[in-house]
């Protein structure tokens, strides 16, 4: 038993169950925002952003997240390298958990999108289940890819002594920085219960 | 597929947002959840405590956030020379160098954002508690579950454990007072949220407007 097969829709602020008519589209009585039995547009904004995020991945992993100049020499730093660095020099534990946070998992949520949007649009009644809990999964861990773009912020904060040493923020923080903010919108923008519209049809 | 509401009788209809399943609803009892039996997605949250609990963790992660903005965060020292910074000192460090993007992405997750979704949070469950129809309750109330997803102040800690770990080689690193209270911070904001179910707030205000 679906809201939709009633004609009724969830509000998606408040989560109020409304009715809804038969043509134009009705606000939300509760919270005033405006009710739709599905997210409007969702497939073409998700993949626009998905796109956008995709393109913008190439530079985020080639150019430089950071550079150190210390006494005239500078070293620079992409995402990759960076994370090869704390496996020599530092614990591998802490290693691993930025490799996970970002190299695996910009590029897990990546596929995963285009998967759940492929699906979505060859209407699948596969897997359901799966599917939701993988959307699910995308939706918390994406968040966490932010942690390079902090740490490169921190060590531009306390690395500035002179010309001693300094870090210097580079043009690959910026492209990923775009990289996690796009996948987290493409996320926010699909909406699950796609996944569920096609049940019944073979 | 025929799904059966896990928690039966009737009073509120509830459609699961994740897969769009109806379901009709006795009021939950404190401390349960109802979850969708079709997709496994949380319905409805009753968190124990109440409200009370509510405002009380909103009020100490408060306090706890102007703490960890108004000490010196980290101190790196170099054969003597000292160089000091603050959680805001991250972005402005950004928009020195001239990333001002992102700076502004900096700041929104790690103090705008926090502070935002900390004070807003507290004012509609002190409204709703307080039975004063305060206004803009609603206007916050529904931006709360939009703004959630970008507070990184748990990622943020773990983007200063690396620090520490790249700059513990060369330097020798000093932890300042508002780093305490930023951990602090992330616990208290934790169970905060585990306290707040916006849904939840939203049937009471719906009552409230009713009686």
């Amino acid at each position: 038993m679906r809201a939709r097969d009633f004609g009724l829709a969830s509000c998606h602020t408040c989560g109020l169950v409304v009715k809804l008519p038969a043509v134009g589209h009705v606000h939300c009585p509760r919270c005033a925002s405006p009710v739709h039995s599905r997210k409007v547009n969702s497939l073409s904004t998700s993949w626009a952003l998905l796109l956008a995020a995709m393109i913008a991945y190439v530079p985020a992993n080639l150019f430089p997240v950071m550079s150190v100049v210390s006494f005239g020499k500078r070293q620079s730093d992409t995402i990759l390298s960076g994370v090869i660095y704390l496996f020599v020099h530092g614990d591998w534990p802490l290693a691993l958990i930025v490799f996970v946070a970002s190299v695996l998992v910009p590029l897990l949520k990546m596929i995963a999108l285009t998967y759940l949007l492929v699906t979505v649009q060859r209407k699948s009644y596969l897997r359901h289940q799966q599917r939701t809990r993988l959307y699910r999964i995308v939706e918390l861990v994406g968040r966490w890819s932010m942690v390079d773009i902090f740490v490169v912020a921190l060590l531009a904060a306390l690395v500035n002594i002179g010309n001693l040493a300094t870090i210097e923020p580079g043009a690959g923080a910026i492209a990923f920085t775009t990289v996690v903010v796009l996948t987290m919108l493409a996320a926010a923008n699909f909406d699950p219960r796609l996944i569920w519209d096609h049940q019944g049809e073979k | 597929m025929q799904c059966q509401p896990r928690n039966s009788p009737a009073t509120t209809l509830v459609a699961c947002h994740e897969c769009d399943s109806l379901y009709r609803f006795e009021p939950l009892v404190p401390g349960a959840t109802a979850r969708c039996g079709c997709c496994g997605a949380v319905l409805l949250r009753y968190p124990r405590g109440g409200l009370t609990r509510a405002i009380a963790l909103y009020t100490t992660a408060l306090l706890l956030l102007l703490l960890a903005n108004a000490f010196p965060f980290l101190t790196l020292e170099i054969s003597g020379r000292q160089e000091v910074t603050t959680i805001l000192g991250a972005s402005i460090a950004l928009y020195r160098q001239g990333m001002g993007e992102l700076a502004v992405v900096v700041l929104i997750t790690t103090v705008l954002g926090p502070a935002l979704l900390i004070s807003s949070s507290l004012y509609v469950t002190f409204s709703v508690h307080m039975r004063r129809y305060l206004p803009f309750t609603r206007t916050l109330l529904s931006w709360i579950s939009d703004l959630a997803p970008w507070v990184m102040l748990d990622v943020f800690m773990l983007g200063v454990l690396v620090a520490f770990v790249k700059l513990g080689n060369m330097a020798t690193m000093h932890v300042g007072l508002s780093l305490y209270a930023f951990v602090g911070l992330i616990l208290v904001s934790a169970a905060a949220s585990a306290a707040f179910d916006p849904h939840m707030l939203w049937q009471q205000l719906d009552y409230r407007k009713k009686s």
